[in-house]
């Protein structure tokens, strides 16, 4: 069995074995299902467009509260010294303890099929346009991912890593949409735009997977999940 | 063989360890003492690559522990200061996620389980084991792989008199075939358990030899070194 497998499943278990697990993932459905189901029949039409809407700003509560431990929690109970000293390198580590929290995601975000099943039951829905949606997604949520466990690996107190990596990740999206459009010159928000995982994510809304956003979201996650290897190794 | 180089190891403007040098070889049973902050936990965590140092080198058996950690940490059991465990999971969990992380075949799973007393708690939490308990989960895991060197920082720390004596004995048995490191304030352990006392203080060895034959012999060792 791969090591990376071996932590992967260790982080799957802490959530399957622990409230928070269950706390957090709850809490994103029901919010996910209350907010887009209260207003469904005002509308009057089957989009499912409110609902993509409104995941980049669940998640980016979400995510950080999943991921606040991840690290935090290993350096105030002092079993990263454990850790580092098994016959394990920092890569497998930090892609290991990824890939747990990024399955574990993918179980929280199957709470939320519920909403296209519902509306498709009700009316039709474009079934392409709603898999490449949670396609973009499921990228989101890989990015998200990797930034909030390098804030993790970064303290050792969990609400520091949780708060931060909300702010951070609430202007990443916020610099996605017309947030700063009143204080900001439209120039260079138009630019900034371009870069922020929100303009990515709203392409596959469109029904487009598209290579440039791929490539976007790859190396955005690739580059924090770097950071995090460096800074594990950096203890010495 | 274990091997340190002139070790030196800052953090910021403090000087934790100042050029020490020793020369480990196995099957010997190191009694590692000194005072609070003299420098036994930087050195133990160097050993094992958890830190770096800022200048020196140390070698295991030829290999760096930092450069070459996967081959050389399969080499070593560590048990650190304070015993930190994964206290949401259970024993038998545990256990089972060193074996897979160490790619040990769990082989001696079994005879290490018997050895550290614990079979019956194997399907509890580890958050719910007494002290004691919770240091043989430890050392259990330490053991896993068949390590050849054994690193213990204050194995005992905190453990009653009983519990002390069982862990020492373990200790004794484990060293018939293995090198051990035992890190300890506890003087008399050293006398019962070791083949061999280095005292550091302050970041400087300041006694390395044969052990002393009582405890009073080693209390006045240890005064005479330390200055304590």
């Amino acid at each position: 069995m791969s090591k990376s497998w071996v932590l992967a499943r260790k982080e799957i278990n802490f959530y399957l074995n622990n409230p928070l697990g269950y706390i957090v993932a709850a809490i994103f459905a029901v919010f996910a299902n209350f907010l887009f189901m209260k207003d469904l029949f005002l509308r009057g039409n089957t989009s499912l467009r409110p609902f993509f809407d409104l995941i980049p700003w669940l998640l980016l509560i979400f995510i950080p509260a999943l991921t606040m431990r991840v690290f935090s929690e290993e350096k105030r109970l002092q079993t990263i010294e454990l850790l580092l000293s098994l016959p394990i390198n920092e890569k497998i580590i930090v892609w290991g303890k990824y890939m747990g929290t990024f399955i574990y995601s993918l179980v929280a975000l199957v709470l939320t099929l519920s909403i296209p099943l519902t509306v498709n039951y009700l009316g039709r829905v474009n079934i392409t346009e709603v898999i490449v949606s949670y396609l973009g997604v499921i990228f989101l949520i890989g990015l998200f991912l990797s930034v909030s466990i390098w804030f993790s690996s970064l303290t050792k107190n969990q609400i520091v890593a949780f708060l931060v990596s909300i702010v951070v990740l609430f202007l990443s999206v916020a610099a996605g949409g017309d947030f700063f459009a009143p204080i900001l010159p439209r120039v260079f928000l138009e630019i900034v735009n371009m870069y922020t995982p929100l303009y990515h994510y709203n392409s596959f809304l469109k029904g487009i997977i598209d290579l440039r956003s791929l490539i976007y979201f790859g190396s955005v996650s690739y580059f924090f999940i770097y950071l995090t290897i460096v800074n594990l190794k950096s203890r010495q | 063989m274990i091997v340190l180089d002139k070790i030196s190891k800052k953090f910021n403007t403090k000087e934790v360890l100042k050029d020490i040098s020793l020369k480990i070889g196995e099957g010997e049973i190191i009694g590692f003492l000194g005072p609070n902050g003299a420098g036994k936990t930087t050195t133990m965590r160097i050993i094992v690559g958890y830190l770096k140092p800022t200048s020196g080198s140390v070698r295991l058996d030829g290999e760096d522990p930092i450069a070459q950690r996967l081959n050389v940490l399969t080499q070593i059991g560590y048990l650190p200061e304070n015993n930190p465990l994964y206290t949401d999971m259970k024993v038998d969990e545990y256990l089972q996620f060193i074996v897979d992380t160490k790619n040990s075949t769990g082989d001696f799973l079994r005879s290490i389980i018997e050895e550290t007393g614990i079979s019956d708690v194997l399907s509890s939490k580890i958050e719910e084991l007494s002290r004691g308990f919770k240091q043989r989960v430890g050392l259990a895991a330490a053991l896993i792989g068949n390590p050849k060197i054994i690193i213990f920082d204050e194995p005992t720390s905190g453990l009653d008199p009983l519990e002390q004596e069982k862990i020492r004995d373990l200790i004794k048995k484990l060293g018939k075939k293995r090198t051990v490191i035992l890190s300890t304030h506890i003087l008399s352990e050293v006398v019962d358990v070791a083949t061999r006392v280095i005292i550091i203080n302050k970041g400087i060895i300041v006694y390395d030899g044969p052990k002393p034959k009582t405890d009073t012999a080693m209390e006045a060792l240890f005064k005479k070194a330390t200055g304590n």
